[in-house]
């Protein structure tokens, strides 16, 4: 017994330096990185991009249920967006509110008998509305589809530009947000395939008529710790593994891809729980197949802000909801690991998911309970155990910090004192209890998953802006979708 | 076996965990440390620097008509950076009369010739940012420097030196880069030369001619892609040769030229290359076509309506559009050619252009129109559907093709 509780806390020990490791390391590649890209920034004019004739057109897809009560706020901004050559498609997906109804008064909508080839499978369409007042809005009314990916397949098929960006209705872009998402597609367009932006948390920040006013901090310990998550997982993790062209997820709330190669690939997967993870595996598999050549970026610059969970239990079903779609994602491309054909997809980006992210949880339970048991048996120095949780306390913290230097070192969101100092001390806070709970929420996505639970529970929302908001404060409940 | 923990105690001479504690605690205090710092730092930096550009904001007459010795102020480094960034913001929204004077200035202070050195002998970031600044200025002086930076070896600094002289919008601009690119190919992607070129070549679209006979396909194909996007009136009779080009680029520029053409010399090429093999060359005829909005292109239009493409068949119901004031006889060859995708098109277009309404009294009040086929033509334009589906298997196979196009 003794001898395999010491076999178990050696892997452990070693899983845990491994992984802490990997992240250190893409701390380092992601300042790099970082560094490298605010130089190239410089090089850069955004205006000459506008002034081009070349510039391809965006298709933003806007996917909408029930959300009559800010849409019109939503698409404004949108069609006001800093891109010349731009489409705005809203899919209401069987809303039982008045979401069209509102677009077609704000909007001037009228029926429009539009060519609409269904190439990826969607619920019907009802019919098409084009706006009077801007002819770059038009919308797509369906039966409701049940999924977020139904509603934008069926926007897909509407899409008349060789680029789509999917964007939540509830997400506000940054001005500036497409230009600066498209720079690395604008540079080689034969090789880039898709762009991430960066998406950041909305709670605590002033809106202005849908539009960011002024960026603060959260108030609730709960937002905050999820503002150093995200510094951690996009301008660390994504940055790092897009340098090295393994990029695994482009955010569903922001991101572009070629229309063409979407809809080869059958558009998104209408019951994926992770629709935005399927989508970027599911092409990194087909160009992988054909053996092309190509690049998913990320682009760390261009900002899509968005409402984070901030009451526990909706964090909690977020994240369960985020768990089972890794899942549901690695599970049927399994067959891709340690496969020559797949390339560092295979041999490096799915084994880490599968390692260091999936299997996290469970392997980090079982450590618990084998140093438990180990100390029970009086197999566990006390002293040394109390170190190496320091030490694995203080690693984490400099990994957490990292991602704020790196916040603070490029594009330094948080301009008030304050701010920074919350966000500083929340990098020393995280770890007791949210991580653990963190941990049992992402079992139970895993434990749902094997018991067939794929039901998605909307999440409330608390505020929104609406048409008449002229100032409010943003701190709501939403759910990444 | 040991407990894990001693393993790691054994792992180094002394208390292996200990160092390792110590390590990162000294690590998070850096860390902490240097954002503090930083902070503290930036805060002052960039009140200065306001407080700096306020003054200078306060002398600017001065300092532009160089009352203010320019040796005051630009062997200071932070003063000229500021100054050079704020002349250049004016630069770009500037009218031409205070263009000229703000790039006098700017060649009379040094601050152009400065950059053109920086752009020769610097590399890496420090050469793009001087290309670029080089750019803002679009001074003629700077071309060469520019023109140079594409031979350099980093991708970056190339695309930095192409975009600026895409900037200059100049002819001589555009012939450094096409000169460039005899000597080296395609070096860099593709869209960015293009559109380089389409910013350069706008003035003298001729300057391409020349090159269009490179021996790389790739780059005559992007030659012919920038041939089609600058085409003007004075290149008319120039394309025609290029319209049984082996290469559908060159023939596509060709069709978009004609447009530029009078009707009676373009409109028997452009039918014929309306019906060339490759879509994006029936496109552009098409859209030339729709151009001339002359009646003998109509039968073509028509034709283009029964494109196995879908961007084909929505130009042509565009242009058929055009012909306002034949909408309804228009409407009625549509219906006769009995191509369903064809009449979805024609009525999008409609329906786009904001004249179903208007189309709808026109076929009521016609009165040459007998009832029955007035009833077709108005719930034709309500559904967009054929009353009858006619068609034997040829035209359900193109159909087929059409709607997966």
């Amino acid at each position: 017994m003794i001898y395999f509780l010491n076999c178990a806390n050696h892997a452990l020990f070693y899983y845990y330096l491994a992984s802490n490791f990997a992240y250190l390391a893409m701390l380092v590649l992601a300042l790099r990185t970082s560094a490298a890209h605010l130089r190239h920034l410089e090089s850069i004019r955004f205006d000459w991009f506008k002034g081009s004739p070349l510039i391809p057109p965006i298709t933003l897809l806007v996917p909408a249920h029930n959300e009559g009560g800010f849409i019109c706020t939503a698409v404004k901004n949108l069609l006001d967006l800093d891109y010349p050559e731009l489409e705005v498609i809203v899919i209401n997906d069987g809303s039982t509110d008045n979401t069209l109804q509102s677009m077609q008064k704000g909007f001037d909508l009228r029926h429009v008998i539009a060519v609409y080839v269904p190439k990826v499978v969607s619920a019907p369409v009802r019919g098409l509305y084009r706006s009077d007042l801007d002819p770059r809005l038009l919308v797509v009314d369906k039966e409701p589809g049940g999924s977020k990916a139904d509603a934008v397949n069926a926007g897909l098929n509407a899409a008349t530009s060789p680029y789509v960006c999917v964007v939540d209705g509830d997400s506000v872009l940054e001005r500036d947000a497409l230009l600066r998402i498209m720079v690395p597609i604008l540079a080689d367009p034969s090789r880039v395939v898709a762009a991430g932006g960066i998406i950041r948390v909305l709670n605590g920040s002033e809106l202005q008529s849908g539009r960011m006013r002024r960026v603060r901090l959260a108030k609730k310990s709960i937002e905050v710790i999820q503002v150093v998550e995200y510094l951690r997982a996009f301008l660390i993790g994504r940055e790092a593994w897009a340098r090295g062209n393994m990029l695994m997820i482009v955010s569903g709330a922001f991101g572009v891809f070629r229309t063409d190669l979407v809809r080869e690939i059958g558009g998104y997967r209408a019951f994926a729980i992770g629709e935005d993870f399927d989508l970027v595996a599911r092409l990194h598999r087909h160009l992988l197949e054909q053996g092309s050549e190509y690049r998913i970026e990320f682009v760390p610059d261009p900002v899509c802000w968005t409402e984070v969970p901030s009451d526990l239990r909706s964090l909690a079903r977020q994240r369960a909801r985020w768990h089972k779609g890794l899942l549901d994602v690695l599970w049927p491309n399994r067959d891709m690991l340690f496969r020559a054909r797949y390339g560092r997809i295979g041999s490096l980006a799915l084994p880490y998911l599968w390692l260091f992210e999936l299997l996290a949880p469970v392997i980090e339970i079982t450590g618990f309970a084998t140093v438990l048991l180990a100390a029970l048996f009086g197999a566990l120095s006390k002293t040394l155990s109390l170190e190496f949780l320091l030490f694995g306390y203080g690693f984490a913290t400099v990994i957490s910090l990292g991602s704020v230097l790196q916040e603070e070192l490029t594009y330094k969101r948080y301009n008030d004192w304050q701010d920074v100092a919350r966000l500083v001390s929340y990098c020393f806070l995280e770890h007791f209890p949210y991580r653990q709970l963190h941990l049992i929420w992402r079992l139970q996505g895993l434990v749902q998953y094997f018991r067939g639970d794929m039901a998605w529970r909307p999440l409330k929302r608390q505020t929104q802006p609406s048409e008449e908001d002229i100032n409010s404060t943003s701190s709501s409940v939403a759910a990444r979708n | 076996m040991g407990s894990a923990f001693d393993t790691f105690r054994k792992l180094g001479p002394a208390a292996f965990l200990l160092k390792a504690i110590l390590s990162v605690a000294v690590a998070d205090l850096l860390l902490l440390g240097f954002i503090l710092l930083r902070r503290t730092y930036r805060s002052w930096y960039f009140a200065n620097r306001d407080a700096r550009m306020l003054t200078i904001h306060r002398q600017w007459d001065a300092l532009i008509s160089g009352e203010i010795p320019y040796a005051k102020w630009r062997t200071k480094t932070s003063d000229r950076e500021l100054i050079e960034a704020m002349v250049l913001d004016v630069l770009e929204i500037a009218n031409p009369d205070e263009s000229a004077r703000l790039l006098k200035f700017m060649r009379a202070s040094g601050l152009i010739e400065k950059r053109i050195m920086e752009a020769r002998h610097h590399r890496g970031w420090r050469r793009q940012k001087a290309l670029v600044s080089l750019a803002r200025t679009r001074a003629p002086e700077g071309i060469r420097a520019l023109a140079e930076g594409l031979r350099d070896r980093d991708s970056e600094t190339r695309l930095a030196a192409l975009r600026g002289l895409g900037r200059m919008a100049c002819p001589e601009a555009a012939t450094e880069i096409l000169d460039w690119v005899d000597d080296a190919g395609l070096i860099v992607p593709a869209l960015p030369l293009q559109s380089a070129l389409v910013q350069t070549c706008g003035e003298r679209p001729q300057v391409l001619l020349a090159h269009l006979d490179h021996e790389d396909k790739t780059v005559r194909e992007v030659l012919g892609r920038v041939l089609g996007e600058v085409a003007t009136p004075s290149l008319g009779p120039e394309l025609l040769r290029f319209a049984d080009d082996d290469l559908p680029e060159l023939r596509a520029a060709a069709a978009r030229g004609l447009s530029y053409l009078a009707p009676s010399s373009a409109i028997t090429v452009l039918s014929e290359l309306a019906k060339d093999s490759v879509w994006f060359v029936r496109l552009r005829a098409i859209v030339s076509l729709a151009k001339l909005c002359h009646p003998t292109a109509l039968p073509f239009l028509l034709q283009g309506l029964t494109d196995p493409n879908r961007l084909v068949r929505l130009r042509a119901a565009e242009g058929l559009v055009d012909f306002k004031a034949e909408l309804v006889p228009i409407f009625e060859r549509v219906l006769r050619l009995q191509d369903q995708y064809g009449l979805h098109a024609f009525v999008t277009a409609v329906e786009n252009a904001g004249l179903a309404r208007s189309l709808a009294t026109d076929i009521t009040a016609d009165t040459q129109i007998s009832s029955d086929d007035r009833k077709d033509l108005l719930e034709a334009l309500r559904t967009g559907k054929l009353s009858t589906v006619v068609g034997g298997p040829q035209e359900r196979l193109r159909a087929k093709a059409a709607a997966q196009s």
